[in-house]
This record gives C-alpha cells, sequence and structure tokens, in this order.
C-alpha cells in the first residue's frame, strides 16, 4: 500500500515487432503494462502513474503521473513500433517526469521493459544508477526480448547500483506465450499488499473466482493468512528459481534435480529438529492456528533458504508417492500459478503421477487460464 | 563581548520543535540515517553516525513545528569524512541535487576542524529570522572521502512567538 509515483517507459523500438512473445512482443508488453497500472491504482488511489515511450520518435512522455487509469491505458492506443531505444535518455526523462510529481510525498519509482539490445557500456549504466539512488528512485527492470550476450549482466549491474533495501527489482523474462503478463503479475506482488490485487484483477479478467487461494477469508481467516504469508516469502525464491528455469527450460532433468532439491529440503525438514530453522517461530504460530500439514510443509519450506546444492534424485520416488509433498513441491514449481482454483484442484486429485505428466498438466492448466 | 556572549546564552537547543514526521535527507545510507545525528539519544552515542550513499554529498531537511529564528549552528564528525562545505537554505522546500546549485544559499560555511569537535557556526542571524524549515546541503568533505560522516547536528536559536523562559537551557561558552 505504498504511495507510490510511477513511470513507466516503454520500448516501442524495430525489435517490438518480433513474434517469439504472443501475438507480438510489442502487444505482450502493452498487456503487461496495463497490468502494472491496474495493480498500481488499485494498492492506493493516490498512486499516479505515468507512461512515456523510450523509442519510435524519440523520449517523449505520453502521460504524466496521473491516477486517471483511463487516461493512461488510453494513451497507449495507436503506439507506433519503430526507431532505436534510447535507454539512457529514457530513465533521465523519466527521473525529470517524477520530480516535478504533484504529491511530494509520494515514493518514486521506474519501470523500464528493455526488449531491444542495450547498446550502453555498464559504467554508464552504473552510473545512471547511482544517480537514480542519490535521488531515492527505485528502478524495476524488465528483461525481455532480444537475448544478446551481456545484456543480463549489463541490467543487473544497473540494478544493484540502483538498489537500496531490495527496492528494485529485475526480472528477465524468456519468451513463450503469455510469458510477459505473467511475469508482470509476479511484480505486481512485489508491492506486498498491491500484488493481491493484482492477482484479483487477473483472475477476475480469466473468469474464475475471485478469492486469492481458493479459500474464503471469512470462513477461514487464518489459513488465509498463513498462505499469504507463505506466498510472500515463496515470491522472491520464486524469481531465483524463475530465472534458473528459463535458462533450464528444455532440461528436464535439471528442473528434476531442482525438485528433489527441494524434495530433500522438505525430506530434512520434517526429519530434523526444527530448531535449526531460523523463523521457526513464525512457522510454528502459523502452525499452530492451521493444522494443515501441507500448509506446515510449505511454511517452513518458503522460509528456508534457497540455496542448497542439486543433488542425486534417489529419494525422488519415494516421496512422488506422498501427496502433501507434491502439493509443497507444485506450489514452489516455476510457472506455476498457485492462485490457480484449477491447480488447486490438481493438488487435491493427485494420487502418485510422475513428475513429467504432472508438469505437463500444470503447464496445459496455465495455458488453459491464460 | 559580554552582550555577544548574552545573546549566545539565551539560545535554545532547536531539537524540540523539529518536525520529526518530515524530516528527509537524500543519498543517507539506510543503516546510518540522518536521525542518528538530529535525535536526542541518537546523537550523543557515538556508534551512530549519519552517512552518505552514493557518493559524498547530503541533502538535509528540517522542517520546524514553529518559526524559528536560527543562530548558529554545530557539526560533530570525524576528520577525514566530516563536512567540509555547507550550504544552508532557508524555506525552500523538497530541493533536489539537480537544483541546489540553482538558488543563492541564505548561508554558507566551510568547517574547519575546529568546528568538527565542538565549535558551532555562528550563521547571518539576519537571513534566518523566519525560519519553517532549513536545508542542509553538504557538499564535500574534509579528506575528500568518498562518504560523508555526521556524528552530531545541532541547531542553536530562538523561537518566534514566545520564548519560554523555563526551556531556556544554558549552552556551553566556547
Amino acid at each position: 500500500m505504498v504511495l507510490e509515483s510511477t513511470m513507466i517507459c516503454i520500448d516501442n523500438s524495430e525489435w517490438m515487432r518480433n513474434g517469439d512473445y504472443s501475438p507480438s512482443r510489442f502487444q505482450a508488453q502493452t498487456d503487461a503494462v496495463n497490468l502494472i497500472c491496474g495493480a498500481k491504482t488499485q494498492s492506493n488511489p493516490e498512486n499516479t502513474v505515468g507512461i512515456m515511450t523510450m523509442a519510435g520518435k524519440g523520449v517523449r512522455v505520453l502521460v504524466t503521473p496521473t491516477s486517471d487509469l483511463g487516461k493512461i491505458l488510453g494513451c497507449m492506443h495507436g503506439l507506433e513500433v519503430g526507431g532505436e531505444m534510447n535507454l539512457t535518455a529514457g530513465i533521465q526523462v523519466a527521473q525529470l517526469a517524477l520530480k516535478h510529481r504533484q504529491n511530494k510525498k509520494q515514493q518514486q519509482r521506474i519501470i523500464v521493459f528493455a526488449g531491444s539490445p542495450i547498446k550502453y557500456e555498464k559504467k554508464t549504466l552504473e552510473a545512471i544508477g547511482r544517480k537514480l539512488k542519490k535521488n531515492s528512485v527505485a528502478l524495476d527492470i524488465i528483461d525481455f526480448g532480444e537475448e544478446e550476450d551481456g545484456k543480463p549482466e549489463k541490467l543487473e549491474a544497473l540494478l544493484s547500483a540502483v538498489n537500496n533495501n531490495s527496492s528494485s527489482h529485475i526480472v528477465h523474462v524468456p519468451p513463450g506465450p503469455n510469458a510477459l503478463s505473467d511475469h508482470t503479475y509476479i511484480h505486481g506482488r512485489w508491492d506486498g499488499g498491491s500484488g493481491f490485487a493484482a492477482a484479483a484483477a487477473a483472475a477476475a479478467a480469466g473468469g474464475m473466482s475471485g478469492f486469492d487461494f481458493g479459500v474464503d477469508p471469512n470462513l477461514d481467516p487464518e489459513l488465509a493468512l498463513a498462505l499469504r504469508l507463505s506466498m510472500e516469502e515463496e515470491r522472491a525464491r520464486q524469481e531465483a528459481a524463475a530465472k534458473k528455469a528459463a535458462e533450464d527450460a528444455t532440461n528436464k532433468t535439471s528442473l528434476g534435480d531442482d525438485e528433489s532439491a527441494l524434495l530433500q529440503q522438505a525430506i530434512a525438514m520434517s526429519v530434523d529438529n526444527p530448531d535449526a530453522s531460523q523463523s521457526t517461530g513464525i512457522a510454528d504460530a502459523n502452525m499452530s492456528d492451521a493444522d494443515d500439514q501441507d500448509l506446515a510443509i510449505a511454511l517452513q519450506m518458503s522460509v528456508e533458504d534457497s540455496g542448497k546444492d542439486l543433488s542425486a534424485q534417489t529419494e525422488m520416488n519415494k516421496v512422488l508417492g506422498d501427496q502433501s509433498f507434491m502439493s509443497s513441491i507444485l506450489a514452489s514449481l516455476p510457472g506455476v500459478d498457485p492462485n490457480d482454483p484449477s491447480v488447486k484442484d490438481l493438488i487435491a486429485s493427485l494420487q502418485g503421477q510422475p513428475e513429467d505428466k504432472k508438469k505437463e498438466d500444470n503447464q496445459d492448466n496455465k495455458e488453459e487460464k491464460q | 563581548m559580554s552582550i555577544a556572549s548574552t545573546i549566545q546564552r539565551s539560545q535554545v537547543d532547536l531539537q524540540d520543535f523539529v518536525d520529526w514526521s518530515g524530516v528527509e535527507c537524500l543519498n543517507q545510507n539506510s543503516g546510518h540515517s540522518l536521525i542518528n545525528a538530529l535525535k536526542q539519544g541518537y546523537r550523543d552515542d557515538d556508534g551512530l553516525h549519519l552517512e552518505s550513499d552514493a557518493d559524498e554529498q547530503l541533502l538535509i531537511y528540517i522542517p520546524f513545528t514553529q518559526v524559528v529564528k536560527l543562530h548558529s549552528i554545530l557539526f560533530v564528525g570525524p576528520e577525514e569524512e566530516g563536512p567540509r562545505t555547507v550550504k544552508l537554505f532557508a524555506n525552500k522546500e523538497h530541493m533536489g541535487f539537480s537544483n541546489v546549485n540553482d538558488y543563492l544559499p541564505s548561508d554558507s560555511a566551510i568547517l574547519s576542524e575546529e568546528n568538527l569537535k565542538g565549535k558551532p557556526i555562528v550563521l547571518k542571524y539576519v537571513k534566518f529570522q523566519n525560519v519553517r524549515s532549513l536545508t542542509i546541503f553538504v557538499e564535500d568533505n574534509q579528506g575528500s572521502a568518498e562518504t560523508s560522516k555526521v556524528q552530531k547536528i545541532i541547531l542553536y536559536g530562538t523561537t518566534v512567538e514566545t520564548t519560554n523562559v523555563k526551556d531556556l537551557k544554558k549552552i556551553e561558552e566556547h
């Protein structure tokens, strides 16, 4: 619910004609921008959002930060693709636009869609990052589109120069159908509370039930709260996992290793003394409220660090048969949307199917939902 | 001489009149924030100080709960990283690093080592008669270090509406 003024920098360069994100990169970007605008304005009515282009005719502010959602969405209509992206000028203009915001109490944030290759040196980007940090402007980078050597590194360098107390983030989005919207949906969760508005918006758009976790908060508030806590903490880990999964997208064995590592953790946690974990107090408190064993495991897993090494898959078969473990694994799978009620149904009906088939089902469900 | 010291004696530590909800500091390191240098209790703790983040400049904005007259200001900081060139702006809201050079400062000072040890800087009193908010711009530090550190900032002055005699605290003679 942070009071924020956001400038969204759109990449409308020639590279956006490509169709590797369906229907085209530019369309996917537009959808993602719409999502973000909706989430921001919903999370706090005083939030303002502005839009500007970095390519095309030049760096141009389409709409200055305003809380009028109709105006914001309307300005994207009729945008043309062309030209080359000017990242540095774009960020500087965004900073200037934020500086002249009407309500000085709003936190400043810039969201950049980086789809074309970055022609700047790392040093230039870091200097810009430092300048942003000095003026306490947070920066979110969405790295998609052209995959070029050194692009992720340059953007990571920019992020680390800007980042102050994890207020800035980066998302690397691999190509695929609806990938951008999903990832910006995850991005919406970075704001904590505002993410739930995004969840409701996305779920409503998909024609699904409006409940966040398939659990009515009125009927069982403690369970809903405990689930929400574990989901929030899961997000950070999921982003890291999403990044890794993007690299290993076609390599199922690696994903399997990732999962087995998680399984190992889950096994270790249930076997070992819970004192080993730092925030067990929270987990225990929540566990005492929610008698659901699945929930307890999910909570414990989300509390642990995700830095464990990949190990052998020997115990995987043993554990696959156990439904409760599978449900928690599913919750942590990259690309799976835990809010999707159909995924929840899947978990409930799971009877130890082979891991690959289950993953296919999840992908199908995800695509159905979109 | 004695008249000067009488004026000095009637000055009060303006810490009580600072509007803490509006206090801001740009380019501060989040672990070492302005409160460490400004607030009673924190500033006296030698372990706590205000430190800059991305570079050595700092922009401190202090609003007051009522109108005050500012007489002098005291900075305490380490030898190398303590502030050197300091510019003060009265009643300028929401300044940024980009427009700090656009306005003429109400007063500016170059701090010496003595100042950093505890000698207050007497300001141009006439410029600070009607102060609602104060902006302090630390331009550089003594030793051109990467970051600037400030241990304490104390503002001396009087309030405009009333001067409650009970509130008068005797300050050290220098």
